[in-house]
């Protein structure tokens, strides 16, 4: 069995955080939030003990780091501008914010090759278009889909990759290596062990990453998928993007292990766990994972221990302040995934003066935020997307009736 | 009991042997692995042990681990899998060791693997092939009895299929790993090794088309349809009408879905009354289906009531007399014959 590389729960982050690396956070902040939602006894490896060898991150360019800190604003603004849209009347169907989770998002995908497969979940919208978008957002051929695409899903359109045959998040695409994701949380962790199987008996060296909720983690299919993928030893890493809340049931509820990596030790695989919110953090873990997986060691399990910052939904955002005690949502939210960015990267010198502060999005909801929080270029971005969609006829009714069976050639 | 029209020709004398139905999917399974590098077979003991029935007897030798995986017992898992490789260009064969556990693997089935070319507006196929031994009448029990098609008929996308002969099962079962389309096939373990069915096969490659029903045997009096074991049921039911001076036609419909209505019609307007004879439970079952359309699309072609006769509406019990109790048997398929002809 493989030594885990690192253990720090978020407490520990925390304490360590403070010193160096967390925004505008008090001691006392940092205390309570030991005693709420991230609670958590072990006593472990923090990032900072694991130092002696460079860290995945610390081999990135300035460049490259600059544009993770892009990405979460991307992925911020998406969310931020569909709950706009939503409010508007302009879209049908269940928005599942991402919001405060961007760095999970952006910190896995980042490193992976086009080659390689991703399997993202409801929370995930933003997946789809930062897959192998690294440098190539200008780029209309790449592993990963366009903005127009996204969007055209999202308003129902034609244009979407599934001609909007099912909602929001359930989309994929064979040819740009994405599982297509359905309701049913862990059922896409078999099928990406059997993509890189498939992939595998070809000689090829792809890995595949599903994500999931702390919650799907109960479901049986969870299991049965990780031990397939260990006995093979298949390339798939499973990241489950802890936010502490399946819907309206809390962690506690759900799993009687405090780390939900700690289940990885019964597949006999690694465990890692990250700081969801800190995009670096999540990148070095998980190019752990991927560089083990893709020497052949097989799976392993990446908690990113992280806050949903809304409700479960939209329809869920008023009843989530309710059944969450207020503290732990303020707690949740403290340490958003852009700010923690951004202090690193200034203590890095990659950003500095006026720079460093010209979009402050980070700490807003998106009712607060606007345009003018947010870099220009990722505004225009999105903006292609909404208009493309917008021109986009709905589909045809009578395609309801088709591609049920593949039919004979 | 034999099927009346024997759907091959016979050999002559120094020819091939005649085969048993397991033998027939083994060879389709065999033959289609060997001619599609890209296939692979999985599902509980089918390498080492050769499958449960021996169905899958001498494909791990043939075809190595990489392509004959012995599953852990996780059929969400298989299935799973089965639709991931699917995605990445893999046809797979998922053996089910018993129909019955197919359960433990019913959303993969229906969620995952049924909606995957809907939800993808034809871009991804699963050419997955799930099959497995089913049926009553062997003391199975509870667990190791079941027909629970009807589950899989009412999950738009999949095919559901069900052989009664060699013949079909051979060839069935290549068309099915050829369609491209997510098939539940259903093999009845009772007629795995019965030698009264065995037939000589066509030593070419061949395949039996989807949604074609058989003609088993031609009758004027009543239209009985089946599939299955059941088949053989019906058979020896029309055996002892002819006693009783009547004329049976019976008719295997083989797949259920798709399911060929004109064959089922054409019979109808010649006899003017079905029986639909089927060992799944009665309500919302695939009888009850067929009667369904048959009411709805040629009523006027029917001079009496339509009969269903399945099993009843329990579990399939144990031992014999429980068991046969609650099957659909020959005795009440003669006796729903003559009061359908009275009415």
């Amino acid at each position: 069995m493989e030594v885990r590389v690192s253990f720090a729960p978020l407490t520990e982050l925390m304490s360590t955080l403070t010193t160096d690396q967390a925004p505008e956070m008090s001691m006392e902040a940092n205390s309570e939030m030991l005693g709420t939602a991230h609670a958590n006894g072990r006593n472990s490896e923090t990032r900072k003990t694991i130092s002696s060898e460079p860290r995945p991150s610390d081999l990135l360019s300035r460049e490259d780091c600059l544009e993770m800190f892009r990405q979460l604003y991307l992925a911020r603004y998406f969310d931020v501008r569909l709950i706009k849209e939503k409010k508007r009347g302009r879209l049908r169907g269940t928005l599942y914010s991402s919001h405060n989770q961007e760095a999970v998002l952006v910190g896995s995908l980042f490193g992976l090759k086009s080659s390689d497969w991703i399997s993202p979940i409801h929370r995930d919208m933003p997946a789809f278009f930062l897959k192998d978008l690294r440098g190539k957002w200008g780029e209309a051929e790449r592993s990963g889909m366009s903005i127009q695409e996204v969007c055209a899903q999202v308003w129902g359109k034609v244009g979407s990759p599934g001609r909007a045959r099912d909602n929001w998040s359930h989309i994929g695409s064979k040819a740009k290596h994405i599982i297509h994701s359905t309701s049913m949380l862990a059922g896409t962790i078999p099928v990406a062990a059997g993509v890189v199987y498939a992939d595998r008996s070809r000689g090829g060296d792809a890995v595949c990453l599903t994500f999931n909720g702390e919650g799907s983690t109960a479901q049986g299919i969870f299991h049965e998928a990780i031990n397939f993928a260990a006995v093979h030893k298949l390339p798939v890493v499973t990241i489950v993007e802890n936010n502490q809340w399946a819907y309206g049931t809390p962690v506690s509820q759900g799993s009687p292990v405090t780390d939900i990596a700690d289940r990885a030790r019964g597949f006999g695989i690694p465990g890692y766990i990250a700081d969801g919110q800190d995009v670096f953090d999540v990148y070095d873990k998980v190019a752990n994972a991927v560089a083990h997986a893709r020497a052949g060691n097989g799976p392993s399990i990446v908690e990113c221990k992280t806050f949903r910052a809304y409700g479960h939904g939209d329809h869920d955002d008023d009843r989530a302040n309710r059944y969450r005690d207020q503290e732990e949502i303020l707690m949740g939210r403290l340490r958003d995934p852009i700010a923690v960015c951004r202090k690193l990267l200034v203590d890095r010198g990659f950003l500095t003066g006026d720079a460093a502060t010209a979009y402050v999005a980070e700490g807003k909801s998106a009712t607060d935020a606007t345009n003018d929080d947010f870099p220009p270029e990722v505004v225009d971005f999105l903006n292609q997307g909404i208009e493309f969609a917008i021109a986009s006829p709905l589909p045809d009714a009578a395609e309801a009736g088709q591609w049920v069976f593949k039919e004979a050639e | 009991m034999a099927i009346a029209e024997p759907l091959v020709s016979a050999a002559t004398a120094t020819g091939p042997v005649a085969k048993n139905y397991l033998t027939a999917l083994k060879e389709a399974i065999s033959e289609e692995m060997g001619a599609n590098p890209e296939m692979i077979s999985m599902g509980e003991d089918i390498g080492l042990l050769g499958g449960a029935f021996g169905v899958t007897d001498g494909l791990l030798d043939k075809y190595g681990r990489e392509r004959v995986i012995d599953m852990p017992i996780s059929e969400g898992a298989i299935v799973g899998a089965a639709v991931g490789m699917a995605l990445n260009g893999k046809t797979v064969m998922a053996e089910m060791q018993f129909i019955d556990f197919i359960s433990c693997g019913f959303d993969q089935i229906v969620n995952m693997m049924a909606t995957y070319h809907y939800r993808t507006a034809g871009e991804v196929n699963i050419p997955v092939v799930v099959r497995g031994p089913a049926g009553a009448y062997g003391g199975g029990a509870l667990y190791h009895s079941q027909m629970n098609e009807a589950w899989f008929c009412n999950s738009p996308g999949l095919r559901v299929v069900c052989p009664s002969t060699p013949y079909d099962a051979k060839g069935l079962l290549k068309q099915c790993l050829r369609d491209g389309n997510p098939t539940i096939f259903f093999e009845l373990k009772e007629l795995y090794r019965k030698n009264e069915i065995a037939e000589i096969l066509p030593e070419e490659d061949y395949t039996v088309p989807l949604g074609k029903a058989a003609i088993r045997q031609s009758g004027t009096d009543i239209t009985l349809v089946s599939y299955g074991q059941n088949v053989y049921h019906c058979l020896a039911a029309a055996e002892e009408l002819t006693k009783l001076g009547l004329s049976a036609e019976v008719i295997d419909i083989r797949s259920l879905v798709p399911l060929d209505e004109e064959t089922i019609f054409k019979s109808l307007a010649k006899t003017n009354r079905i029986i639909v004879v089927n060992e799944a439970p009665m309500t919302c079952g695939f009888a009850g289906e067929i009667i369904s359309r048959v009411t709805t699309k040629a009523f006027d072609l029917l001079d009496a009531p339509p009969v269903r006769i399945t099993r009843l509406d329990t579990p399939v019990p144990w031992v014999k007399p429980l068991e046969l109790f609650v099957l659909p048997s020959v005795e009440k398929i003669v006796k729903a014959a003559l009061a359908t002809v009275k009415y």
